[in-house]
């Protein structure tokens, strides 16, 4: 029998996360390791099905401390046995709770921006081809060439615009901000998407700030989701080493 | 080998009222893509990837792909199923302001 | 720190767009691409040579568009010139479909992300 994981705490008498139901139905309870404390379930099975329910469910047991502990969540469908768990938790102490100690007091808020005006780009003067460009008697090679050329332009003013955005962002947010997490899309209209690590003292101002920054750019998109349990940013060191799949 | 796929969670009227598909597609953004990672011998135990593109589709789906999901699964040799849950929307999703 | 029971502040989270369809969309697209990231378990080794080797090949070929459209905005290329080498860059990139398409790797799974040096393509 495996056990689902979903946040890992220090050493606290939070016990919230045992009141609510977890994935697949399953009670909640409280394991400590040394300074630790993780919240699990049991499990049965090898894979968890990415369904509503069981996706909301984790989400709840995670949230369920936030009010009192800034948790460290772990990814959605994270099982584990007892005694990897275990394992897990004495050979990583020291990492963990570096990392407790650096998220310790604080939430996560969601800002993703959509520039529109991507749509606008084909108008901007550097797409008007050269007299010598005309494709009156195109072959297919040409013509693939220069739809690549209209791509590559596109690709070149939405990254300028991006970062833009993003530099304008941070300098309006950053007294409220501990740490951020920006990811960039130019491919299509998705252009930012930006994790804030907000100190709970602070979540007013940045409360404050976003909402005059909205209303500083209406040529902008925003869509904005807050406080989260500070799921980007558990990982950032490790980022590198998961995308090349070392352990 | 196909894992148990627990259910597949359909809304009865499958509203895709924008507000809570939203909802739910930021909570997924945040719980799939980020979080702590057990490595070595531990991987990510999710629902293979068929699996997971089914339960991604129905999850926000349309009145079609539901459709769609369920007439697929009446062709496949099933294991045995539990009963649709049912999905209170209401009261477990954020509001959306 | 522990906020204090008067602290207003609900832990649920709150959403705020006036733009929900166009936000939707986007994140469809976001985790309609996930599964193939998520299974962070070892992949066999002739896939994850694979990918490393596309993804190196298909970083080589974006290089080399770049550079073809370069030299057309220059005025460089004649337009038999422009031809060719827009075909030949057409057959390379139905070449590397082809080959993604063999070892069942999408666009998304041949994004190398390296860190601080940033993405590789």
């Amino acid at each position: 029998m495996k056990l689902y994981v979903y946040y890992l705490s220090g050493g606290t008498s939070v016990r919230e996360a045992e009141s609510v139901s977890g994935v697949a139905g399953c009670a909640v309870r409280l394991m400590s390791v040394g300074q630790l404390t993780v919240a699990v379930s049991e499990f049965a099975g090898d894979a968890v099905a990415i369904t509503r329910e069981n996706v909301l469910a984790h989400e709840r047991v995670v949230r369920s401390v936030l009010r009192h502990t800034t948790p460290l969540p772990f990814r959605f469908g994270t099982l584990a046995t007892e005694a990897q768990l275990q394992s897990y938790l004495q050979s990583q102490q020291e990492l963990l709770q570096s990392k407790l100690q650096f998220v310790s007091g604080c939430v996560e808020m969601s800002v993703k921006i959509i520039w529109p005006g991507v749509d606008t780009i084909e108008e901007v003067p550097a797409f008007r081809t050269n007299h010598s460009l005309d494709s009156t008697k195109d072959g297919a090679g040409a013509a693939f060439l220069k739809a690549k050329r209209r791509e590559v332009l596109v690709e070149q003013i939405a990254t300028a615009k991006a970062a833009e955005i993003a530099s304008w962002l941070k300098a309006r947010l950053a007294p409220s901000i501990r740490k951020d997490q920006v990811t960039i899309r130019t491919r299509d209209k998705l252009v930012l998407a930006a994790a804030h690590l907000v100190d709970q003292s602070f979540l007013d101002n940045y409360r404050r700030e976003l909402r005059k920054a909205r209303d500083e750019r209406p040529d902008l998109h925003f869509l904005t989701s807050g406080p989260w349990p500070p799921y980007s940013f558990v990982n950032i060191d490790l980022e590198f080493k998961t995308q090349f799949g070392v352990s | 080998m196909r894992s148990t796929f627990e259910e597949v969670l359909v809304d009865g009227e499958v509203d895709s009222l924008e507000g809570s598909d939203l909802s739910l597609l930021e909570t997924l953004d945040h719980v799939l893509n980020r979080g702590l990672v057990i490595a070595g011998e531990i991987t990510i135990a999710v629902a293979d990837i068929d699996l997971v593109f089914v339960g991604l589709n129905v999850l926000v789906s349309s009145v079609e792909t539901a459709h769609e999901v369920l007439r697929e699964r009446e062709q496949q040799a099933t294991l045995p199923a539990s009963n649709a849950s049912e999905v209170s929307a209401g009261s477990e999703l954020p509001e959306i302001e | 720190m522990m906020l204090s029971p008067e602290n207003p502040h609900s832990a649920d989270p709150e959403f705020e767009t006036a733009h929900a369809e166009e936000f939707v969309q986007q994140l469809r697209q976001i985790t309609d691409t996930l599964p193939s990231r998520i299974n962070v378990d070892a992949q066999s080794v002739e896939q994850g040579l694979a990918k490393l080797v596309l993804t190196l090949i298909e970083f080589i070929r974006r290089l080399l568009e770049k550079q073809a459209v370069r030299r057309m905005e220059g005025g460089d290329l004649s337009p038999e010139q422009i031809e060719e080498l827009g075909l030949a860059l057409m057959k390379l990139e139905a070449k590397l479909q082809e080959l993604k398409a063999q070892f069942g790797l999408a666009d998304e799974d041949l994004n190398l992300d390296l860190g601080p040096i940033g993405r590789l393509i």
